[in-house]
């Protein structure tokens, strides 16, 4: 089965770019001012979804 | 399109570099994402008075509050003041962060500077693997930026150094993660910045009551990434105006989230390439207060940028003469820094009250993370022994 994947909310992130600072495979990125997560580049090591200061940043699938 | 130098990032470090090197006679162009320069605001916007010194500002228009000092709050609320009693003491103001940046932009611009906003840097242009620029693109159309220096003012999440190659990546432990309310109709006429430490109010952090009026404060909160949980930060602050009456009857005008590295420095140059401010890691790791860090840095770097683009010379041997200059003071300062941020870390709360209960009638000297650091080891000999690879970095 496949590794669960991070996901970026558009309507809760405030662009701190925390999870970019930390995302150890370079696969965060800002569109149109907000996080994206790079599926293909995710490994699932979670670090984004634990640093985010607000909760924008979750298991895809999961509300 | 082809200038001497190309600013990625228009906040203080990338506005200061910017202005001193066109001051020397560069050409500069800054690139700016977002289409207003200082907006939105990521910061809990103290400052030290320190700033006069650096003669970087005219006017008073981004201040808001000039303080009397700092008070620290232990877990069971000992205070210890840092106050302006003592003659020639500096404090610190509370600022409009981007009143701030706009000055500072406003004064590079004076110098010569160009600025483009909604205008994002997508990658560097090389040329054999030679730096030439960077690729740009505004309004969907994407374009090259000629220039023989790039300079990576971008912030926390600087790109421009991992496409050089630049490791930047942050471990959780280097990270500050926080949230921040400007409250307003609120109590806060002390004439202090607030800090509370302890687990209960922030893990591997603290929370801040900076009043940027009588009635209105920003109230924001930073814990350390290691220690984080999913929109912890955000929970941990409401939780604490919750249990302050006098914040808890005040409205939000403002909510914003922040991220501050708090690790050492980090190599900031390559052939034609530097970095300066955040994406340097140039912050107080003890505070996350980088304002002063960034314009310091921002003067050296502009300067070197200056003498590289009067000679000629853009590889990393030249440029790196920038570091060397920050070398002695404000790196000797920053790696003592988090040298001691990494002890206080290791510290449980009833001995953050035990040293806190031994300060709170100390005259500090100045009002700065090294008076207080002074002061302890001063007070508890004991604790030099954990001190002790401090006091190394800062004989270096």
């Amino acid at each position: 089965m496949e590794k669960p994947k991070a996901i970026a909310d558009r309507e809760t992130c405030l662009a701190c770019g925390g999870c970019i600072s930390v995302c150890p495979q370079d696969a965060i990125t800002m569109q149109s001012s907000k996080a994206s997560v790079d599926r293909d580049g995710c490994i699932s090591c979670a670090i984004c979804i634990k640093i985010c200061p607000v909760g924008a940043i979750k298991w895809e699938g999961c509300q | 399109m082809k200038y001497d130098v190309v600013v990625v990032g228009s906040g203080p470090a990338g506005s200061i570099t910017a202005r001193f090197a066109a001051k020397s006679g560069a050409k500069v162009l800054i690139i700016e994402r977002r289409q207003v320069v200082g907006e939105p605001v990521l910061c809990g916007e103290g400052i030290s008075k320190k700033v006069d010194d650096f003669k970087v500002l005219e006017g008073k228009r981004w201040i808001a509050n000039n303080m009397d000092g700092a008070r620290i709050f232990s877990p069971d609320g000992t205070v210890v003041k840092l106050t302006a009693e003592l003659a020639g003491s500096e404090t610190g103001y509370v600022v409009y962060r981007n009143i701030f940046d706009q000055e500072l932009a406003r004064e590079a611009i004076k110098a010569g500077v160009k600025l483009m906003l909604n205008t994002c840097a997508v990658d560097l242009i090389r040329d054999k693997g030679k730096i030439k620029g960077v690729k740009a693109k505004q309004f969907g159309d994407e374009f090259d930026i000629e220039a023989d220096i790039v300079v990576g003012a971008d912030g926390v999440e600087s790109r421009v150094g991992k496409w050089a190659g630049i490791n930047t990546t942050l471990k959780p432990h280097d990270l500050e993660t926080c949230v921040q309310y400007t409250l307003t109709n609120i109590e806060c006429d002390s004439g202090y910045c607030d800090f509370y430490i302890g687990k209960n109010y922030s893990p591997g952090g603290y929370v801040w009551v900076f009043p940027k009026g009588k009635d209105v404060a920003n109230v924001g909160i930073g814990v350390l990434g290691s220690l984080s949980e999913s929109g912890k930060a955000h929970e941990l602050l409401d939780r604490f105006i919750n249990a302050h009456p006098e914040l808890k009857k005040g409205e939000p005008i403002r909510f914003l989230a922040g991220a501050v590295p708090v690790g050492e420095p980090i190599e900031a140059t390559r052939d034609n390439l530097l970095l300066v401010g955040d994406a340097a890691r140039q912050v107080d790791p003890i505070t996350g207060g980088g304002l002063m860090a960034s314009i310091e840095a921002g003067k050296a770097a502009g300067e070197t940028i200056g003498k590289a683009v009067k000679e000629q010379r853009f590889d990393k041997g030249f440029l790196s003469s920038y570091e060397k200059k920050l070398e002695p003071e404000l790196y000797r300062k920053l790696k003592r820094n988090y040298v001691v941020k990494e002890i206080l870390l290791g510290f449980e709360d009833k001995t953050l009250n035990m040293l806190a209960d031994s300060l709170k009638d100390y005259k500090f000297d100045e009002i700065s993370t090294f008076s207080l650091v002074k002061a302890l080891v001063k007070k508890h000999p004991s604790l030099l022994i954990k001190l002790k690879p401090l006091m190394k970095v800062s004989r270096m």
